[in-house]
Formats: structure tokens, C-alpha cells, sequence
């Protein structure tokens, strides 16, 4: 049969095999190139008041949203589902809040909350009754620390980024110490942690836009990517999907910026603008199971969603 | 063997060339590569350029013109390169002098790494050591004009400055291997060769705390000063009152009393108590280095104990927004570029240790509050603008300076406007103008 083909014709039929081949065998296919695919934004609550400086979003499986409006001091939950925000917003405005920046759920939908202006990270339940502060309990010396930003792993364990004592502190669901992480000794200044499937602790280091990272029950950390100025102006903040790539949030830059697990560059998203779909001095991203995106897009006062597209 | 198969004939050519090549392979000023008369060489080229003939009168003399070698760094006939040079300028020196500049130097003088030594050297001779053009500081300050002023009108200088060997008793003037500033070596090492500090008045003078692994440039200006003991000029009244204990645990250790910030606090409770109550506190503050991130705690030159001037502290960690800033400074374009950002006086608008707003901006309201303070923004000529005025793009957003106007500076786009003309400005909420 091969003999009836042209040239082309073979050379189809080659591709075609190899393509199979890569399918069926599982072989890497490497990171293909993802685009964000606008779907809508947040600007309100129910009652129509606007969001100010919206800083921190959290996503869980339930499709539900957690938003720390930061500017008023404030959470909101939303539900956000076939592609829409649905009707229903909860406010929660506790007295033990002042000024929410970043807000995880835990497997259970507990909402953990770091505050700025305590310097503290915050426990709510699902409903948003306050369940305390989170107090590490077995520290070792030092015992002092100062959270810059936490993360919550798939176990429900809780990585706290201490820049007073340069480590990363992972607790127990807890709260109990488990272990550190000492900071590496060249760096800029690290502003945010992120856990991946495998374990992976990730750092952003915003100054030289560097990711460092250490594996799964390493004892340190060790530069993940070489220098990322090339793509980025001011990374602030990361996090990751469910197949381990790496989305850093550039906060001046305004632009997520996509990268591989082994940290190559796989591409850029949005870019800084007021526009919907652009985005201005950005914080805090999440992606959930589905592939959605939403982004704490701060000084446009609104939380974007977008679709991950292939 | 197949050696034994060789010709004869190519073992005897082949050594031929070979010798022939170690011949005319020598150095070039080893043979008389143009046929010059027998001892004319330089004797020749001084018949015609007869200002040579005063230099070889100074007291340091290049060796190669001493001997009459001018083919040494000249072809007689014709060149590429001016001057009749057989190579390069920036090049030709290093054919001898490759030591001046170490492989991975540290640091390394501009001129030496352009190859402009003429810029400090006399190529033929001249009255001064290692034929330098000028003597001593001199020849440094002339290119060195703000530490020239600085050095000349301070009160107490630093003594070795003053003698023969001036600069360069503390600077190598071509690179340093191991030191920034062409220094021969970093301080304390550096300062140890003249200061001794087991002296006792050296004991005393320091408060008998075990200064002698400290960097000495960390209070003391080594090209004088206007303090006594050449402190630099703004220092840190524990400092110039000699209160180290103010600070410091008793003189066995340098140890501090307490850690960063806390410290601080002792003295500037206020301050940091405020600067704690704030919405968002600069993250600085609170690492481990805290409060010493941007100034220093002993003596500076710069006022608040800053570690330099307002724009490179903070382009410490914000180098993208300052590249802007330059950016902005040296595009021809920007001729209304804001007083602040040309001045790169980060601090008119954001607050550098805490604020309730984002981006640490001092006040609330950007256009009345912040832009307001010095310009008239109510008469701004074209558009309605302030809190009532809603931005077409997004709801939550109102008509502000910053909503065409970006402050920090724009590269190469005029006025500080966030888009290089005003046509692709307007026209991000005028869409119904697009044509």
C-alpha cells in the first residue's frame, strides 16, 4: 500500500504513526502552550458594593470562591459555576480581621486567611465562624517568626514563609510543627510559597524573579530557575496546577507567566491594562480541578476568571 | 612498518618547514622585519618628528622609545590604525602589559578595560612616574570632579590621601582581583596596614569594643570628613557621642542588645509603633535584617542614615520600576517628567516604611491627596476628572491622574503617559472615536 503513496503521502502516514505512538506509549508530549480564555469578573457583592483592592482569591473542587477584598477588609464567598457567579454572595467581615491578603481552603473547606496588618494567619470555618489564630505549636529556636505568605498542601499540611527567621515552616494539619526549610543564602526576598502535587516547595523570589524549590523532604532549597527578568518585572506571588506547572503572578508587570514543572518557560498571559482580561498590579492567583483561573486583579478593584485553553 | 614506506624526500621537506617556522616565527622586534639600515631604527624617525627628541629628555622614558624601538608600536609605511599604531589602540598595550588587568578582576578601572591608557599615560614619556600624564591626585581628580570637591572641602581628611602616593595607597588603578572600588584589598584588611589596633589609643578611641574584624567604612569616610576621627557626615548620635553601649552588649562582643527592629524601638518607639499600626508595613521591616535593609546604623553620607541615595536604596529590590524612571529621565521626549521622578525621589509619593494604601502611596486619594500637592489637577485643561467621574473600562474604577498618567515614570512615551500617543489613549474608553 506504501507504494501507492507520493511523497507527501508517506510523509503524513510517518506523522500520523508517531503521533499514535506518543499517545498510546504515553510519552512526554512536553508542555504544550496554554492561553487564558476571558469568561467574566467579579466587582461586587449582592448588594452591589465594590470590591477595593481585592487581594487574595481562593478556589476549592465545589466551585466555591473565597475573595479577600482587602481595601475593605472584608471576605466574601461566592459560588461560581457553569461558567457563571451565581447569586448568593456571603459576607464575612470578623472583628479578628483587618486586612485580609491571601486565603487557601484546606480539604475540609476550612478557610485559612493571612492578615497583613497582623502579620497572622486566620482560621475560619466553612460557614466563616472565627476558629483562631494559627499558633504553631513545637517550634524550634527560634521560635519567633513573621509569615510573609502560607500555602496549604493536599494533605491539609500548612507551609508558613517566615522572613524574620528565613525558612519555610511546614505544620501539621494542626497546626504542629513538622519541619523547616532554611532559606537559601543568596537570594532577593521571597514573597510567596507554593506546594506542588509531588511536594515540591516552591519559592518566588521577586527581586532577581528567580523560582527556587526544593523537593519533597529536602532539607533545602536550590535555584529552580535562573534569573526570569527576560518575561517578568516584579513576580510577587506563585502558585500551581494539578499537573505541576508553575504560574507566577507578575504584580508590575501585570502578567501571569507559565512555566514548566522543571521551571522552563512555557509563556505569558494577559499583560497590564483596565480592560477586561488585562490586568493591573495583580496578587493572588488560583486554578481549580476544571482548569479555571481567577485572579485578584488588586487596582482594578475585581476578580478576574479565565479559562485555561490548550 | 609503514614507517618504513616514508619518503625521505617529505621527512626532509617536512623538517625544512618546520625550522623555517621557528625561525620567522620569533617576535617581531627579534628581526628586522623592514629592512631598516643597520642601528637606524628609531635614529631615522627622530630626523622627522623632533618633539620626540624632548620627550627622551624626561625623566621617565618609554623603554621601547629609550631603545629606539618605535616599530615596536609603529609601522613605518602605512597602517590601519591612526597614528601608524601596528594594532588596535585599545589593544596594543596588552601585547606587553597583559598583568594590569587580572582575568575575573573584581573590579576593574573603565579606562584600562576600554584600553584608553593615554588617558592616564603618556605613550613616550614623561617627568612622572610610569609615565603618567599628570602627578600624584591630581591626575585622579581631574576625572573624579565630585570626589575631588568632597575631598578638598572637608575639614578632617584622611592623611594617607595626602601623601606621595596619594589614591593610590588604598586604590589600584587598574583593577583589583579581589576588591570592589579598585581597592587593593577590602576593608578591615586594607585600613590594618596602617592602623595598628593594639595601640591603646586605638583601644580607646574605639571603646575598647573588638573593632578589628569590623568594616571600618562602615562609620569612618575614608576620603575625609567634617567629624572628627572622619566619620562620615551624617552619623548616628550614638555614634559621634560615643554611646556604642546604647546599642551594643559590653565591649567583648559586637553583639547587638536586641534583634533588628526591636532594637530600634528602644529609642524610636513612636516611630515604629506607628509604622506597625498601619495597614500594610514594607516587608523589609520585618525580615531578618529589618530596619539595616536601608539604612545603615553607624554613619553614612546620605541624610536619614540612608545606605545611599533615596532611588538606588530602593532600587535595591524595585530595579524594574527605577529602570523606568532613568528610562523616562534620558528620553528627550518626557520634557514634563515629574520633579519626584526626575529627581528619583521615590519617597514624595510612597511612604518606605508602612501605609494603609497599596503600593505603600502616602495618601488615600491619589488625585486629590498625592498628584494634588503640585498640580492644579481641578483645572486640568481637557478632562473631567476625580471620585465622581466613572471610568468607562471598569465600574469600580474612577477617573483619576493614574488612569492616564503612570507616576513612576514611562520610558519612552511623552507627558508620563501610559501610552506612547494620545490617539491610542483616548481611545481605551472613547472606542465610538476609533476610525
Amino acid at each position: 500500500m506504501t507504494e501507492m503513496l507520493n511523497g507527501s503521502g508517506k510523509i503524513l502516514l510517518i506523522l500520523a504513526g508517531l503521533l499514535v505512538s506518543l499517545l498510546f506509549l504515553r510519552l512526554p508530549l512536553g508542555d504544550t502552550a496554554s492561553k487564558f480564555r476571558y469568561i467574566t469578573s467579579i466587582y461586587a457583592d449582592d448588594k452591589g458594593l465594590g470590591l477595593k483592592q481585592p487581594e487574595g482569591v481562593a478556589c476549592s473542587g465545589e466551585s466555591l470562591l473565597i475573595v479577600a477584598d482587602s481595601g475593605n477588609g472584608r471576605l466574601l464567598r461566592y459560588t461560581f459555576k457553569d461558567g457563571a457567579v451565581e447569586i448568593g454572595t456571603v459576607e464575612m467581615k470578623p472583628d479578628q480581621l483587618s486586612y485580609p491578603i491571601k486565603t487557601e481552603f484546606d480539604s475540609r473547606g476550612e478557610i485559612y486567611v493571612f492578615d497583613r496588618k497582623q502579620r497572622s494567619i486566620v482560621r475560619f470555618s466553612p460557614a466563616g465562624a472565627f476558629r483562631g489564630y494559627l499558633k504553631p505549636a513545637g517550634l524550634p529556636s527560634p521560635a519567633t517568626f513573621v509569615p510573609r505568605s502560607f500555602t496549604i498542601d493536599r494533605n491539609d499540611n500548612i507551609y508558613i514563609l517566615d522572613i524574620l527567621s528565613e525558612r519555610v515552616l511546614k505544620l501539621d494539619p494542626e497546626g504542629r510543627y513538622v519541619r523547616q526549610i532554611k532559606f537559601p543564602q543568596e537570594y532577593g526576598f521571597f514573597s510567596d510559597v507554593a506546594v506542588d502535587f509531588k511536594g515540591t516547595v516552591l519559592l518566588i523570589d521577586g527581586v532577581h524573579g528567580m523560582v527556587f524549590s526544593a523537593e519533597k523532604n529536602s532539607a533545602s532549597f536550590s535555584r529552580l530557575t535562573s534569573s526570569l527578568k527576560e518575561y517578568v518585572r516584579f513576580p510577587a506571588s506563585l502558585t500551581t496546577d494539578e499537573r505541576g506547572r508553575i504560574y507566577l503572578v507578575d504584580r508590575n508587570g501585570g502578567s501571569i507567566i507559565i512555566l514548566g514543572q522543571d521551571g522552563s518557560f512555557i509563556g505569558r498571559q494577559s499583560g497590564m491594562g483596565w480592560k477586561e482580561g488585562s490586568l493591573n498590579y495583580p496578587a493572588q492567583m488560583c486554578i481549580n480541578n476544571k482548569g479555571e483561573v481567577f485572579i485578584a486583579d488588586t487596582r482594578n478593584h475585581r476578580i478576574q476568571i479565565f479559562a485555561v485553553v490548550e | 612498518m609503514k614507517i618504513k614506506n616514508i619518503n625521505l624526500g617529505y621527512v626532509t621537506l617536512f623538517s625544512v618547514c618546520l625550522m623555517s617556522f621557528l625561525t620567522f616565527a620569533a617576535p617581531v622586534h627579534s628581526k628586522n622585519e623592514f629592512k631598516l639600515k643597520l642601528g637606524a631604527k628609531g635614529q631615522i624617525c627622530l630626523k622627522c618628528h623632533e618633539t620626540l627628541k624632548k620627550t627622551l629628555k624626561s625623566r621617565f622614558v618609554h623603554p621601547l622609545l629609550k631603545k629606539g624601538e618605535c616599530i615596536g608600536c609603529h609601522v613605518p609605511h602605512t597602517s590601519s590604525h591612526k597614528s601608524l599604531l601596528n594594532e588596535d589602540r585599545a589593544k596594543l598595550c596588552y601585547n606587553c602589559h597583559k598583568e594590569v588587568l587580572p582575568e575575573n578582576a573584581r573590579s576593574s578601572h573603565d579606562v584600562v578595560v576600554e584600553g584608553n591608557c593615554k588617558t592616564c599615560h603618556d605613550s613616550h614619556g614623561s617627568n612622572n612616574r610610569f609615565i603618567l600624564s599628570k602627578s600624584g591626585n591630581e591626575l585622579c581628580l581631574d576625572c573624579h570632579k565630585d570626589m575631588s570637591a568632597d575631598v578638598r572641602k572637608v575639614r578632617f581628611k584622611h592623611k594617607s590621601l595626602e601623601n606621595r602616593k596619594g589614591c593610590l595607597n588604598c586604590h589600584d588603578p587598574h583593577a583589583s582581583a579581589k576588591s570592589s572600588f579598585l581597592l587593593e584589598s577590602q576593608a578591615p584588611t586594607l585600613c590594618l596596614k596602617c592602623h595598628k589596633t593594639d595601640k591603646a589609643s586605638f583601644a580607646k578611641k574605639h571603646m575598647n569594643y573588638p573593632v578589628k574584624n569590623a568594616d571600618c567604612t562602615s562609620c569612618h569616610n575614608p576620603h575625609g570628613s567634617n567629624n572628627r576621627g572622619i566619620i562620615f557626615d551624617v552619623a548616628h548620635a550614638a555614634v559621634t557621642e560615643g554611646k556604642c553601649t546604647e546599642c551594643h552588649q559590653k565591649p567583648t562582643s559586637l553583639k547587638t542588645k536586641k534583634k533588628t527592629t526591636q532594637l530600634c524601638r528602644e529609642c524610636h518607639k513612636d516611630m515604629v509603633d506607628q509604622t506597625f499600626n498601619k495597614n500594610r508595613v514594607h516587608w523589609p521591616l520585618v525580615d531578618k535584617v529589618g530596619c539595616v535593609n536601608c539604612h545603615d546604623p553607624h554613619a553614612t553620607k546620605e541624610q536619614k542614615l540612608l545606605k545611599g541615595s533615596i532611588v538606588n536604596v530602593c532600587g535595591r529590590c524595585h530595579a524594574d520600576t527605577v529602570e523606568l524612571q532613568e528610562w523616562s529621565i534620558k528620553n528627550p521626549k518626557n520634557d514634563r517628567l515629574c520633579e519626584p521622578v526626575k529627581k528619583g525621589n521615590c519617597i514624595t509619593c510612597h511612604s518606605p516604611h508602612a501605609a494603609d494604601n497599596v503600593l505603600l502611596i502616602t495618601q488615600k486619594s491619589v488625585t486629590n491627596d498625592l498628584c494634588g500637592r503640585c498640580h492644579e489637577w481641578e483645572t486640568h485643561s481637557t478632562h473631567p476628572i476625580g471620585a465622581k467621574i466613572i471610568d468607562n473600562r471598569n465600574k469600580n474604577l474612577t477617573v483619576e491622574c493614574l488612569t492616564c498618567h503612570q507616576a513612576c515614570g514611562t520610558g519612552n512615551k511623552p507627558a508620563m503617559l501610559t501610552f506612547s500617543n494620545t490617539y491610542e489613549l483616548c481611545l481605551q474608553c472613547h472606542v465610538e472615536r476609533r476610525t
